[in-house]
């Protein structure tokens, strides 16, 4: 007995130093990626920088709020089956800090940029946009200035300040509390986040739709749609349940959901994520449609804009390979509980999702020369941001995975949730 | 033993455990005509008997196709060919507008190509059961577990067919009347 026990301690004390290899490998990296992305933004074309910075950001962070709101649905609707699949997503929040830094970092960037170079033309009353087809400055726009009272650097400055209090908040206090029940086993815990997600899910639902307008949306600043917060939450969760199946089978492989995480865990995800990819659409074709259907010139820009060059091919490849690839995929019940094929979908949908943010994020900017706006193409500090961020995330999942349990062993629902059965 | 043609066999079983493995023994005999009543869902059940997948989703993919294409081609019918009319500039046919009510047909469509399938594959309605005749079944709402091997099963043959029953561990093994 003592012999098999030591071994297996032994067998656990390298499986965790592999871990923290990894996961000063992935800091290693993740800093690197971002020092370069910082070296960009400061001799590089630095808004093409800064946009390709904001999609990495913005990327990374849909992944975590996605997990945060699919923690809070398990705790409010009590969910049995998803006990397992809750503590890498309880492990994936603690990204959220990390993101708010890097964010900061580019929202200064931003506000002090000289004229043309932040991300947000708002920002400096001297930055160019085009009123009714003539360039101007912000400062004699009349649109930015009945928006002033809204869209202002330092209002701006404390609402980003309030959405990331807001997910790392709520996010500490459920993911502390499921990581205390495992000590103390006591059920009160599974009280605490399902009252904390019933706040959680509203502040969350509210700070994130705003996080979307005011990161993402004023980019454009003369442009609205009101279904924009949806469709961010949309991608979010997508994102969010694809990067689930893409870590539970990694944690399978490396041994510790061997046995644990289940074919039906697995279909059960694809059949969520089967759900969101229709939801997806339906907010993405919605929006869409309203314009198209209103023809108002103050809004149809926005798509005129992207049905221009490249990114024509880019809007019918997000309706073909973002939409209708994944949902007949999902559709057949194999492809929901073969590993392989889940992982396949799983990456595939996270490569649109990204390519989703690309079309949002960057025809906002006007191009020097040539172009009207960038064209679509992925650049060398694109590759940095995406890299650097998803670095630092990596390192921060694996640190609070290596400190925790694998599974919340003590749950009142974790017994629910190993015998789960389709 | 009366000549008229008989439905098949039953035999109980006192545990879920008991008919499942009884059910796996059945499978592999090769059985293909038979059943298995339970009172309440018996997880791997579908495995124990060897059945696949049902068939109702592609009756679902089927009436979810005919809605959306069905839905697009009466609106191009209506607005671009037998009446067109210019609304708000438009032009007389376009997906775009089409969509939302083909959409809705789709989910129409599809609902009713589920209820259609099931209907259809369970053979429903089903008003009489020749399994309602015997006094003991009224226990598999309760607690007690069944298996009926039907008489049209080209394996079957009384004797043998009772003799397996009991060998997997059957009780109170009987003939149905049709």
């Amino acid at each position: 007995m003592s012999t098999s026990g030591t071994k297996e301690n032994r067998s656990d004390d390298t499986r965790k130093a592999a871990g923290e290899g990894f996961a000063f490998k992935a800091l290693l990296i993740g800093g690197a990626g971002l020092l370069l992305t910082l070296l960009g933004l400061l001799v590089g074309d630095s808004p093409r920088v800064g946009l390709g910075t904001l999609i990495g950001l913005t990327f990374w962070l849909s992944i975590g709020l996605g997990m945060w709101f699919l923690i809070m649905l398990f705790h409010l609707f009590d969910a049995g089956w998803s006990t397992v699949v809750r503590r890498p997503m309880e492990h994936a929040t603690t990204i959220f800090p990390w993101i708010g830094a890097v964010f900061f970092v580019l929202l200064f960037f931003s506000l002090f940029a000289s004229v043309d170079d932040g991300i947000w033309k708002w920002m400096n009353e001297d930055n160019t946009v085009i009123v009714a087809g003539e360039t101007a400055t912000v400062e004699e726009d009349v649109l930015y200035h009945h928006k002033s009272a809204y869209l202002n650097n330092a209002f701006f400055f404390l609402r980003t300040l309030l959405y990331f209090g807001i997910f790392i908040g709520v996010a500490t206090i459920l993911r502390s509390a499921s990581f205390r029940q495992d000590g103390d086993g006591d059920g009160a815990w599974t009280t605490v986040c399902r009252k904390w997600s019933a706040a959680g899910i509203i502040l969350g639902g509210l700070a994130a739709t705003f996080a979307s307008l005011d990161w993402i949306m004023s980019l454009e600043f003369h442009w609205f749609s009101t279904i924009f917060g949806v469709w961010f939450f949309s991608g979010a969760m997508r994102a969010a349940l694809a990067a689930t199946v893409i870590v539970c089978l990694l944690l399978v492989y490396v041994g510790s959901f061997r046995g644990v995480f289940k074919q039906s865990h697995l279909y059960e995800i694809g059949r969520v994520s089967l759900a969101f990819t229709i939801f997806w659409a339906y907010i993405a074709f919605s929006q869409y449609f309203l314009i198209w259907n209103a023809n108002i010139p103050e809004v149809t820009y926005w798509y005129v804009n992207r049905e221009y060059g490249n990114w024509w091919w880019v809007g019918l490849a997000l309706l073909f390979c973002h939409f209708f690839v994944p949902f007949l995929f999902l559709l057949f019940y194999q492809n929901k509980i073969r590993p392989g094929r889940m992982l396949f979908i799983s990456i595939w949908i996270l490569a649109f999702h990204l390519l989703d943010l690309y079309f949002n994020i960057l025809p906002a900017k006007h191009a020097e020369s040539g172009w009207p706006y960038y064209s679509f193409g992925v650049s060398f500090w694109d590759v940095t941001a995406f890299v650097g961020i998803g670095g630092i995330c990596v390192w921060a999942f694996v640190k609070s995975y290596l400190s925790q349990k694998p599974i919340p062993i003590r749950d009142p629902r974790i017994l629910e949730s190993l015998n789960h059965h389709e | 033993m009366s000549q008229e043609k008989k439905y098949g066999l039953i035999a109980e079983f006192e545990t879920p455990g008991a008919v499942m493995h009884a059910a796996e023994k059945v499978r592999d005999e090769g059985f293909k005509h038979w059943d298995v009543i339970t009172p309440f869902p018996v997880h791997g059940m579908d495995q124990a008997m060897g059945l696949n997948r049902s068939r109702v989703p592609l009756f679902t993919l089927v009436g979810g196709a005919i809605g959306f294409f069905g839905g697009m081609l009466m609106i191009w019918y209506m607005n671009a060919y037998d009446y067109p009319i210019v609304v708000g500039g438009k032009p007389m046919f376009s997906p775009m507008y089409a969509f939302p009510v083909s959409y809705e047909l789709t989910i129409l469509l599809a609902a009713f190509g589920t209820i259609i399938g099931m209907f259809l594959l369970n053979r429903l309605p089903m008003h009489y059961h020749p399994a309602m005749k015997h006094e003991a079944v009224a226990r598999a709402s309760d607690d007690r577990f069944y298996i009926i091997i039907e008489s049209t099963d080209p394996r079957f043959e009384v004797k043998t067919a009772t003799t397996m029953l009991k060998e997997i561990g059957g009780q109170n093994v009987t003939q149905l009347e049709d």
